[in-house]
């Protein structure tokens, strides 16, 4: 398991004090995509904004994905 | 055959089972009286899914032969209860909620039913659901096969989702309990827009074989109930180790409230602009009520903050990913075409275009996610906030535009309480706590991994002294 020390957190979460969770709503009054492909461009634009969202989140390089493989 | 008094449809696990044990009613009869409400009335709602009355009925046969025998199997003997359709059912159908899996059927049953069947409960139907539980996101309440999920309390108004026909059915009265299962909000917006009682278990403690896989990290199977009590007793029943879930965190859990510490020994963190800007103005006399209640049962409760991460963005990031990688194959051979939610099919077709390099991003975020909420749950022992900020929304309404007019609050506070705990694998009970405008609205208590008996001593200790949820919906009989 991951143990960071308390200064990587600090240092780490501090950071990220202007990447607070953005709200999942967009305003009322965006529209709403017409057709598929818009659909589709719409989505593939979401997905670029959150990872926008985590290039800017610094990390250190101890840190390791929360996954554990077995042998 | 005497007919089964209505208070009945609305009573608890315990309640119901201990006049079946009395033998005041046979579980045939209760069955029968379950499953003709759920057919007539389910319907309605869009709740129902598939009826099995003929397995309710052939089951309710060994129950009345067991209690005749005194085989007593516990309080989930004879039980009428649903489960959120992505469960499977051996030789049943099991859509998924989706078009493109209306027709398949599987041979084994999941392994939560086979742990209910074994204690002599009551598979009275299957409920509807948000097609692939929401996959990566969906755009309004009829994202499913079944239409959408209408609210008992308004059917202008949506359920929630996506365990839609589990929120239904429990605050309709037409079962006493439903399974349903939470990748990020899926049992606590139901059960907040339903006004009933839900509990999303620590990720890992129940076992997810043969249910519908979402997000191999973060999907959790879960009871919703007229109680916090039955919540419990629910639990013991479907959780424990299985060799055939990959994530099994092979513990098992026991109800044992009585032994949950002393409530004085306990801090509640919350946040105060959640109970005053943040949540719907009609709703906010009832969750200060709420908050009073909590104090008054010794509980201190102080102010706390969320660790700062982007939690959409990294919640997103990997339900896309994962939920992509799962449903490849449908999205490659175009049958994703065939579901019901324009912005569902978009979701998925790019998620199959995440870079490896996003995914992994996430999930290392996400490791100091988890060690963050160690530090949280070092100070506090369980945060409380609402379940969702603003009661059921419109059925027409678009679930991704913002709905109320209020101004944004001044700090965040607990808002992103749900994608956070769900990153984190945390357990989380949604209790009724009170109304907006006629609407339900729920409480929701989230704890540190495996501290379910506590979320539910807290939970029944409000119950006890509040009546939210006793309330019931007006239902007219078919």
């Amino acid at each position: 398991m991951n143990r960071f020390t308390r200064r990587e957190l600090a240092a780490v979460v501090s950071t990220s004090a202007v990447l607070l969770a953005r709200p999942q709503a967009q305003p009322a009054t965006q529209p709403l995509p017409a057709n598929p492909a818009e659909e589709l461009q719409a989505s593939q634009a979401q997905l670029r904004d959150n990872a926008g969202q985590l290039d800017k989140f610094p990390l250190p390089m101890s840190v390791e994905p929360a996954t554990t493989f077995k042998a | 055959m005497p007919s089964i008094p209505d208070d009945i449809f609305f009573a608890t696990i315990t309640e119901i089972n201990q006049k079946l044990v009395k033998k005041e009613f046979s579980a045939v009869e209760l069955a029968k009286a379950f499953c003709d409400r759920l057919e007539s009335i389910g319907p309605r709602y869009n709740a129902l899914a598939l009826s099995l009355r003929k397995v309710a009925m052939s089951d309710a046969k060994e129950v009345d032969g067991d209690i005749k025998r005194e085989r007593l199997r516990g309080p989930l003997q004879g039980i009428p209860f649903g489960a959120k359709d992505l469960l499977s059912f051996a030789k049943h159908p099991t859509t998924w909620g989706a078009k493109p899996y209306e027709g398949q059927v599987f041979k084994e049953t999941a392994t939560v039913l086979k742990n209910i069947q074994k204690r002599g409960g009551l598979l009275t139907g299957k409920l509807a659901m948000v097609e692939l539980a929401g996959g990566p996101s969906y755009r309004y309440a009829s994202a499913s096969l079944t239409g959408p999920g209408l609210n008992p309390w308004d059917t202008t108004r949506w359920s929630g989702g996506s365990s839609s026909g589990s929120g239904i059915a429990v605050a309709a009265g037409l079962v006493t309990y439903a399974l349903g299962s939470e990748t990020s909000g899926s049992i606590l917006t139901p059960s907040a827009f339903c006004g009933v009682t839900g509990l999303r278990p620590t990720y890992g403690l129940v076992s997810r074989n043969g249910a519908m896989a979402l997000s191999w990290t973060l999907d959790k199977i879960g009871p919703l109930c007229r109680s916090a009590e039955d919540c419990g007793l629910v639990l013991e029943a479907i959780s424990g180790a299985d060799d055939d879930d990959p994530a099994s965190a092979h513990k098992s859990f026991h109800y044992t409230p009585q032994f949950a510490r002393d409530f004085k020994d306990l801090r509640v963190g919350y946040a105060p602009v959640d109970f005053s800007e943040g949540v719907d103005p009609a709703a906010r006399a009832d969750y200060a009520k709420a908050l009073e209640t909590i104090r008054s049962l010794g509980l201190e409760v102080t102010e706390v903050k969320l660790p700062e991460f982007p939690y959409g963005a990294i919640i997103g990031t990997i339900i896309s990913a994962e939920g992509s990688s799962i449903f490849e194959p449908l999205i490659k051979s175009s049958g994703v075409d065939q579901l019901a939610d324009q912005r569902q099919i978009a979701g998925l077709k790019a998620g199959l275009e995440i870079p490896a390099k996003d995914y992994l991003k996430a999930m290392r975020i996400r490791s100091l996610i988890q060690e963050e909420f160690r530090n949280v749950f070092s100070k506090v022992d369980v945060l409380i906030a609402p379940s969702r900020f603003d009661p059921a929304p419109k059925i027409t309404q678009p679930l991704d535009r913002r709905v109320s007019d209020r101004p944004t609050p001044t700090t965040p506070g607990l808002t992103a309480l749900i994608p956070a705990g769900n990153l984190a694998g945390l357990p989380a009970l949604s209790l009724p706590c009170g109304f907006a405008n006629g609407m339900p609205m729920g409480l929701q208590l989230v704890g540190s991994p495996f501290s379910e008996n506590r979320l539910l001593a807290i939970g029944k200790a409000f119950q006890d002294r509040t009546d939210w949820h006793k309330r019931r919906p007006p239902i007219t009989a078919a």
